[in-house]
């Protein structure tokens, strides 16, 4: 896809670690990520309930605090940036979640939801802010008249647009974007799709973090992917080669389970047994040896496996690399 | 063949504040023994009112059903007392929904709640201690792990996939006519929802349980369903086996959701999205309800009622621009 050049990463984050202590135990929602993010680039972050690619996107702007390793946005470090310093980062970068419903505060107008970030972070006001709020709403495809109405009056892909609106209001360099389309139905996911494929073609610089299950979006809209298991990236690579020549077996698995808008069924479905371990208690060695078909006993359960480059992607299994199983890639071009 | 349900020209409508709904608009499906049919729509297009509406699971008032019949096993259901739907319900027809957490006591063991639902599909002619049997049989069949353990586990100790096997064993220990799936893996992560589709799947199979499966996924319906019917705003606008679907959609409204999905191993370079919103169903029109949004819609659309044609072997759509294309059914 794009070629990573040599400038700085827009989002760079190295050995990042977040683990929620409780009253028994620590929770390791995040464990030892690294991740580095060019401008213009989007990459999709994949992984099941659990896997902690929220708490990564949250952690990413220093919404939750890290336990450990460093945080940099744009070539500085913010991981212990306070204050005014991370006011000037919310310019650079902003959220968008889920679910649009809660996310926008049902007592405040769209016009001035919109308006919001402006009034904390420009100097724009009156007619000026005005003017600035009505192109906003413009610029996502949403009518003048809505400046008036509440969150409650529109649609949820209107509400995400809304959403979209306000995170564009500081003109920010990256965007992360938390399942922005799994509440809306298909017709009006593909619309959001649209949009954002537009903006980053508008705007050259614009980097994404598209946190995201579902795999066929991420295929459709993101150059790069990591894929996520229990805090931490088993795979990463262009999405291209990911689908196509997938090498830990847990992404095996997860693209053989998308149930595919066709009538022929999923051939050779990987069938993983049980649920996601706690991220309480990781299992030892590759954390998920329990599950994987084809774990082998004396190693994956003791050593944790390394890196291991393949073409342009990289995986973490003892047997990356090498030619197992049918390859059920193959069937489904 | 006497199919096993037969939904006939039924309308529903809510009466609101703002007026009357009319959600559902002369539906009509048939569900023969041992089929598996996917009912697909978006948001608000009414399929899960339509199935709880047959086996009297809306309430009424606000809801008030204005016509048609539906015919189960050739008996008509619509006027059955409460009683006697409360006993259909559980023994002849099962539901399962989305959210387990919902249909499950939080503070009753799993044990517990199921044994009760047995007893009561069995009218208490079982003992607990047979009913309790019979569970256990029953999780086993359903995969799920550690069953003698569960049994004592309240519903908070289970993830989300276990909650929906336990939810499946309390639906199917009746040995049901017909199961209706609402949405049963849609809070479910995708390794899960390949599990529990199999899962319903082979036991629909083994027991020679009819299925309706609704959901919003075309994806997910073609695991399981060799049929499938596309709900657009109360109307069925198309329903075909589901190579027909996939392979020669004829309504423009399945065409435009194949268009907006997009597939996991072919890259696209665009998805087209359906312009517009779904219509207002306050004061709608007689004629398709998609014709506001349709890029083949002309006058005659909206002026009367669409009827049905037949384009393929058991290919029903419900489109002006295919009325000439009509074959001999």
């Amino acid at each position: 896809m794009r070629e990573s050049s040599p400038s700085v990463p827009m989002l760079e984050l190295e050995n990042l670690r977040v683990h929620f202590p409780t009253k028994s135990a620590v929770v390791r929602a995040v464990d030892d990520i690294s991740l580095k993010l060019y401008p213009g680039e989007i990459l999709g972050l994949v992984g099941e309930s659990g896997s902690g690619k929220s708490t990564v996107g949250k952690a990413a702007l220093r919404l939750i605090d890290s336990t450990d390793g460093k945080i940099k946005i744009n070539g500085s470090d913010i991981t212990k940036a306070s204050g005014k310093e991370l006011k000037s980062v919310r310019t650079k970068a902003q959220l968008i979640f889920q679910d649009p419903h809660s996310s926008l505060n049902p007592r405040m107008t769209i016009g001035k939801i919109v308006a919001e970030p402006l009034l904390i972070h420009s100097r724009q006001r009156g007619s000026e802010l005005a003017e600035t709020v009505s192109k906003l709403l413009g610029r996502v495809g949403l009518p003048r008249q809505f400046l008036h109405r509440y969150p409650h009056e529109l649609s949820g892909g209107q509400k995400q647009r809304v959403a979209i609106a306000r995170a564009l209001s500081v003109d920010p360099d990256m965007l992360i974007l938390d399942e922005p389309t799994s509440a809306l139905d298909v017709s009006v996911q593909a619309q959001i799709l649209e949009f954002l494929k537009e903006l980053h073609d508008e705007r050259q610089r614009m980097t994404s973090l598209f946190i995201s299950h579902n795999l066929a979006v991420v295929r459709f809209l993101c150059h790069r992917i990591a894929v996520m298991y229990l805090g931490r990236i088993v795979e990463e690579g262009p999405v291209e080669q990911v689908f196509s020549n997938p090498q830990h077996p847990y992404t095996k698995a997860l693209l053989s389970a998308v149930p595919l808008p066709q009538a022929e069924r999923n051939a050779g479905r990987i069938h993983l047994q049980g649920d996601l371990p706690s991220p309480v208690n990781v299992p030892t060695g590759c954390a998920f040896h329990p599950r994987c078909p084809q774990a082998e006993a004396g190693k994956c359960d003791s050593e944790t496996p390394h890196w291991v480059t393949v073409g342009q992607s990289r995986a973490r299994c003892h047997f990356a690399g090498e030619d197992l199983g049918p390859d059920f890639g193959g069937d489904v071009e | 063949m006497q199919p096993l349900l037969s939904i006939r020209d039924l309308s529903l409508e809510f009466n609101t504040f703002d007026g009357t709904y009319q959600a559902i608009d002369r539906v009509s499906l048939e569900l023969n023994p041992g089929e598996a049919l996917g009912l697909v729509g978006e948001t608000g297009c009414g399929k899960s009112v339509l199935t709880r509406a047959a086996f009297g699971l809306v309430p009424s008032p606000p809801a008030r059903i204005t016509s048609g019949s539906v015919l189960f096993q050739g008996r008509e259901i619509l006027g059955l007392s409460p009683r006697e739907q409360r006993a259909m319900r559980g023994r002849d027809v099962a539901l399962i929904f989305q959210d387990p957490m919902t249909f499950i006591n939080p503070v009753f063991k799993v044990g517990t709640q199921l044994v009760d639902a047995i007893r009561a599909q069995q009218l208490g002619k079982v003992t607990r201690k047979a009913a309790r049997d019979i569970a256990l049989n029953m999780l086993d069949k359903v995969q799920l792990p550690n069953p003698v353990r569960q049994f004592e586990s309240y519903p908070h100790q289970l993830s989300g996939g276990m909650r929906q096997r336990v939810l499946i064993a309390m639906a199917l220990t009746a040995e049901p006519k017909l199961l209706i799936a609402d949405e049963p893996t849609t809070a479910l992560d995708v390794t899960i929802q390949a599990q529990i589709l199999d899962l319903i799947e082979r036991l629909v199979q083994d027991m020679g349980i009819s299925l309706i499966m609704i959901s919003h996924d075309l994806g997910v319906v073609s695991q399981v369903c060799s049929r499938v019917a596309v709900m657009y705003a109360g109307q069925i606008v198309e329903d075909a086996p589901v190579a027909q679907i996939f392979d020669s959609p004829a309504h423009p409204y399945t065409k435009g959701l194949l268009a907006a999905v997009p597939h996991p191993f072919r890259p696209e370079d665009r998805l087209d999205g359906i312009p517009g919103s779904l219509p207002n169903l306050y004061n709608p029109h007689t004629g398709c309800r998609f014709a506001e949004r349709c890029p083949l819609a002309i006058n005659r659309c909206v002026e009367a009622r669409v009827a049905q044609t037949f384009v393929g072997p058991q290919h029903m759509v419900a489109c002006t621009a295919c009325e000439g294309a009509q074959i001999d059914a």
